[in-house]
């Protein structure tokens, strides 16, 4: 099988994920956060060390900052139902994932969008700065997009967002892990990750880093401190993580952490567009080929590459491919707004993304059989 | 004339600080650690009003190791 369906979730996973994974299993049996024994302090060292290190990668305040959740979806909801109230004001961008539009549609429809420029980064800030009002609530953007690969200019607009006094979250299910993302240095004040995507992580945890207050809780339940109280405080982490958290797979982000910073989050990136931008190259001699998105250059998209075979619906072109054993994703990838802006609602599009463990002979395969369909 | 000098020196007995989860604790032991203080993190006692947590068992000032906590925003539940 060749994997190239890598924004949905990495499909080969690094030996310091899985060494820390079955770390975990055979040395970590009690519950983090629970007990005052010493196997439950060992598993709340352990959380806490994963805290600290992904605080560190996105330049958060504390290891206190970084929350577990059940995904990046949860994360999403946490931040947008715990800021907004009904009918304030929202702005996002119109490349937004439905983890973002769906939340957003369930508070208010106060939604102003602002429209993302492939070409000037300059102009997406502005579109941005032209909506925010005297009461809006919360900006919100994609880190990269999960159909295109644009990335997003976020400090140029977290510096919008700080002057207006605006509080930013940035949605980076996508691009987490491999873009450059530095929250005091783009002034992001509430970060969602996606680890076993970027990290290399297994599935099931999310990541919420908050520099600033939620103003409430969104799921309740134990989390191991003031049990006698039935009101539970909104601090950050423990008003997030109602229910025991993922050790396992905690401690497999924090093999994932290790793994992208060993490699160098910069080289698997330029590995990473490098494949993309070769199979954006081969493809364009190919004229039943449609792109959305100029050539990928390296510093503006993420390594995902969304593309149609003229005549063809992208689920068809996906099945040819799967016949072949090569795995992409083809559809509307959960993004509504997206593919409104591509004009792709009625085809969807065939999205290919590959991580640091694909090469160019996978590549080259895959456009050789492109070129038979 | 000096005749000599009298060296005072304070001595402090075993405190304890509640903070407001494990996370807060193992940041609180490390902070302090950093510090100087001998420290380390305990279940809450369960005559606690709130119920359970964890607090950090220190030996030292308890004002400075309070307030060395709180300049790193560490949540302090009690002393």
């Amino acid at each position: 099988m060749i994997y190239l369906d890598n924004a949905a979730t990495s499909g080969v996973k690094p030996k310091e994920v899985k060494n820390r994974v079955i770390y975990s299993l055979d040395n970590l049996c009690a519950n983090p956060g629970r007990g005052g024994h010493k196997a439950s302090l060992a598993a709340a060292e352990a959380v806490y060390e994963v805290r600290d290190k992904l605080s560190s990668f996105f330049g958060a305040g504390g290891a206190e900052k970084v929350a577990f959740t059940a995904n990046c979806t949860h994360a999403l909801n946490f931040v947008i139902k715990g800021v907004l109230k009904a009918g304030d004001h929202a702005v996002v961008s119109d490349l937004e994932h439905n983890a973002v539009m769906r939340p957003l549609k369930a508070v208010t429809d106060n939604v102003s969008v602002a429209e993302v420029s492939f070409f000037d980064d300059d102009k997406t800030a502005e579109s941005f700065k032209s909506l925010i009002k005297d009461d809006t609530g919360l900006v919100i953007c994609t880190a990269a997009s999960n159909v295109t690969g644009k990335i997003l200019p976020l400090k140029k607009i977290g510096r919008i967002c700080k002057e207006k006094g605006v509080p930013f979250l940035v949605d980076a299910a996508q691009g987490g892990g491999v873009i450059p993302i530095d929250m005091k240095e783009m002034n992001i004040d509430y970060l969602c990750l996606a680890p076993h995507k970027g990290f290399y992580a297994p599935m099931s945890t999310g990541v919420l880093i908050a520099e600033k207050s939620i103003g409430k809780t969104l799921i309740e339940g134990g989390n191991g401190t003031d049990s006698l109280s039935l009101i539970q405080s909104a601090v950050m982490p423990g008003g997030f993580e109602s229910g025991t958290v993922g050790l396992p797979t905690i401690c497999g982000i924090g093999g994932g952490v290790d793994f992208v910073n060993r490699r160098g989050r910069k080289n698997i990136y330029d590995h990473e567009t490098s494949l993309i931008s070769r199979l954006y190259d081969r493809l364009s001699s190919l004229e039943k080929v449609i792109f959305y998105t100029p050539r990928p250059e390296n510093g503006s998209f993420a390594p995902v590459l969304s593309f149609n075979v003229s005549g063809k619906n992208s689920e068809e072109v996906a099945a040819t491919l799967d016949r072949r054993n090569i795995a992409v994703r083809a559809g509307f990838h959960c993004a509504k707004s997206a593919h409104e802006k591509l004009k792709t609602t009625d085809v969807g599009a065939v999205r290919v993304s590959p991580s640091i463990f694909n090469g160019i002979n996978e590549i080259d395969y895959l456009y050789e059989i492109i070129k038979k369909i | 004339m000096i005749l000599g000098s009298v060296k005072t020196e304070l001595i402090f007995l075993e405190n304890k600080i509640s903070v407001g989860s494990v996370t807060y604790a193992i940041k609180g032991r490390d902070v302090l650690r950093n510090n100087g203080f001998k420290v380390n993190i305990e279940r809450k006692p369960s005559k606690s009003l709130s119920g359970c947590g964890y607090a950090l068992k220190f030996v030292g000032d308890p004002d400075k190791a309070k307030a060395i906590l709180q300049s790193h925003g560490i949540k302090i539940k009690d002393i």
